[in-house]
């Protein structure tokens, strides 16, 4: 086999124009290597005739970019005839022709990154209309459920009060005993040096009274339950259930939202309190074992250094966190969209913007409370 | 004439149950064949297990020459690149967008440069008949037409031989559905496709369909063109076609 052979076409200018022969295969496979030869050719003014008799291949792709060279090198298909192929093929180079005639122009351009960036910080900012629209549906439920309690969703509260608080017990009572326990060690080792011994207790108590239980439940809320409202709403909204829940004439703030917020509000402090307690247990199961101060001398001392209103504040910080989390989850749910990447962004985001959230909120707290006193 | 897809004896069981106890047809070169049968009657199983995705029990399927429940993975994914398969639901990957659901399986199994690509991805658009603003469209923002018609896109991308469609005109108004039924004959005509298809829709099958297939308690009880079949004196397929004798009949006024 020659060179000329295995040549894709040969063009050979005639009166009227030229005469282009298409041999071998037009194929989606051979598309690149004939795209290259296609760049290199020299098209005759005047009518073109393309013979097909040589083919042993054509698909649509290979018509198509026949088409879209010639188009580019200023031959418009209405100057082309056709001849020599098969019947079979006939009909398909019709009908591509015919369709790719009637394509538009060209899509827009893609811009660069300030127009991404644009793009981003207009969609974020077009959220925040969305965002005062559910907490105007969320207080406007709340009020209809104190107007018509019989409207609201006992049975609904308490699944969910369950599944956020009594199964979070476990995970809370775990995590709060161990950094009771590693913060009463580290503390300790300090604390020996200077022979003060009897400080861990107020160092322990006040440092998980004020901060670090309500910050690790309200983390472990975000975690956990942000995360399961968000997912359990989204897969609603893709399933349509949340319109089916519309359209049965209930109110999906009442039936969806409102339920897991009064639960995990109710839930939080009651956690955070337990925390509290487990945490000083784990201090003290340190206390007792490395610094030699027995339960009796920690517990009389902790009656001495831990004012009630410190574990006060840190109790009615939980309510705060715990809102917060359940609005930024909820709305997230709602926000998802119908596909499937939407619920795990969505998600995501939750358990991002309610820690982000939960830290600020902590130390909006810390400002305003030294303030105060 | 070369059949493209031979079932011989296919057994499936399922729940206990013989879905299909011996079914055999087969699908010419450039046919276009309906499977028809009552729900349930395993159209939509039998079509799954001639593309690879389910196993049957027993029997032999020969897709495109190869026989697919002795081919190895590797072998079954490269037959797999040789049709193309339209869902009941569309099936398209509902975070990418039309033109990228197109493009999937091109920058899958092609080293086509993104220019080719593009306007190999246009081109399945406009042959799918899609309007080309329609491309940069997530499925969610589309119609049940719109939909079926880019799994359609899609499913041409690599230049199927042959297409197999789980009910292409369920869910969609008769306009839109006849519209579909005269796309899907001119794309087999023109472009040499075989197909097999699953379906409730008479009209479909008096309007564009060569042959059809019924099966009915686990078995083919006929086969044959569709006024032939129309005529075969079984109880089920007298009641199928008759429910358009009828309602055809109070149309007409008689």
């Amino acid at each position: 086999m020659t060179m000329t052979d295995r040549r894709p076409f040969t063009l050979e200018p005639t009166e009227a124009g030229g005469v282009v022969r298409l041999a071998g295969e037009w194929r989606l496979a051979d598309l690149v290597e004939l795209d290259r030869v296609l760049a290199g050719a020299v098209w005759p003014k005047g009518r073109l005739t393309v013979d097909g008799a040589a083919l042993t291949g054509l698909d649509s792709a290979g018509v198509m970019l026949l088409y879209r060279r010639l188009q580019a090198a200023g031959v418009p298909w209405s100057r082309v005839d056709l001849t020599g192929f098969d019947a079979d093929c006939l009909p398909l180079v019709e009908l591509v022709a015919d369709r790719l005639a009637a394509l538009g122009p060209p899509p827009p351009p893609q811009f660069g990154w300030l127009a991404r960036l644009g793009r981003r910080v207009s969609s974020a900012l077009g959220a925040l209309p969305n965002w005062l629209y559910f907490l105007g549906q969320v207080s406007a439920a709340l009020l209809e459920s104190l107007r018509l309690p019989t409207g609201f969703r006992a049975r609904e509260t308490v699944v969910q009060l369950e599944a956020v608080g009594l199964r979070a017990v476990p995970i809370v009572a775990l995590m709060t005993f161990l950094i009771g326990v590693v913060f009463a060690y580290l503390l300790g080792i300090q604390i020996k040096k200077y022979g003060a011994n009897i400080f861990i207790v107020d160092g322990v108590s006040m440092a998980m009274a004020r901060e670090l239980s309500p910050l690790l439940v309200a983390i472990l809320m975000a975690g956990r339950s942000g995360a399961a409202f968000t997912a359990q709403i989204g897969a609603m909204k893709v399933t349509e259930e949340i319109d089916a829940i519309t359209t049965l004439g209930l109110s999906p703030m009442q039936v969806l939202v409102l339920p897991r917020l009064i639960a995990i509000i109710v839930a939080m402090p009651l956690l955070t309190f337990f925390g509290d307690l487990v945490g000083i247990a784990g201090s003290a199961v340190v206390a007792a074992s490395q610094l030699d101060i027995t339960l009796v001398t920690f517990v009389n001392r902790l009656k001495d250094v831990l004012p009630l209103d410190m574990v006060v504040y840190g109790l009615y910080k939980a309510p705060v966190f715990a809102a917060a989390i359940a609005l930024i989850a909820c709305r997230n749910g709602f926000a998802v969209s119908r596909d499937a990447r939407s619920v795990g962004e969505r998600t995501t985001s939750t358990v991002v913007t309610s820690l982000v959230a939960v830290i600020l909120i902590n130390a909006l707290f810390a400002i305003l409370h030294t303030e105060s006193t | 004439m070369s059949a493209v897809l031979e079932l011989e004896g296919v057994r499936t069981r399922l729940a206990g149950q013989w879905l299909h106890d011996g079914v055999s047809f087969s699908v010419n070169k450039g046919e276009v064949v309906a499977l028809i049968g009552a729900s349930g009657s395993g159209k939509t199983v039998l079509l799954r297990e001639c593309v690879g995705l389910l196993r049957p029990d027993g029997g032999t399927i020969k897709l495109l020459g190869q026989d697919l429940l002795r081919l190895s993975p590797q072998g079954l994914n490269q037959v797999r690149r040789r049709f193309g398969m339209l869902f009941q639901e569309g099936a398209l990957f509902s975070s990418l967008t039309v033109a990228e659901n197109v493009a999937a399986p091109l920058r899958e199994h092609t080293d086509l440069p993104a220019r080719l690509r593009d306007q190999v991805v246009a081109l399945d658009i406009r042959l799918a008949g899609l309007p080309p603003d329609a491309a940069g469209k997530r499925p969610a923002e589309l119609s049940g037409g719109m939909k079926k018609r880019a799994a359609l896109a899609r499913a041409l991308a690599l230049q199927p031989e042959m297409l197999l469609l789980d009910e292409p005109t369920s869910g969609l108004d008769p306009i839109s559905a006849r519209e579909f039924d005269r796309l899907l004959r001119t794309l087999c005509d023109s472009l040499g496709l075989t197909a097999l298809l699953t379906t409730h829709d008479l009209d479909t099958l008096w309007g564009m369909v060569d042959r059809v297939v019924v099966l009915h308690g686990g078995k083919v009880i006929a086969e044959g063109p569709v006024a032939e079949v129309a005529k075969v004196d079984q109880p089920w397929i007298q009641s199928y076609f008759s429910v358009r004798r009828q309602s055809k009949g109070t149309l007409d006024g008689i």
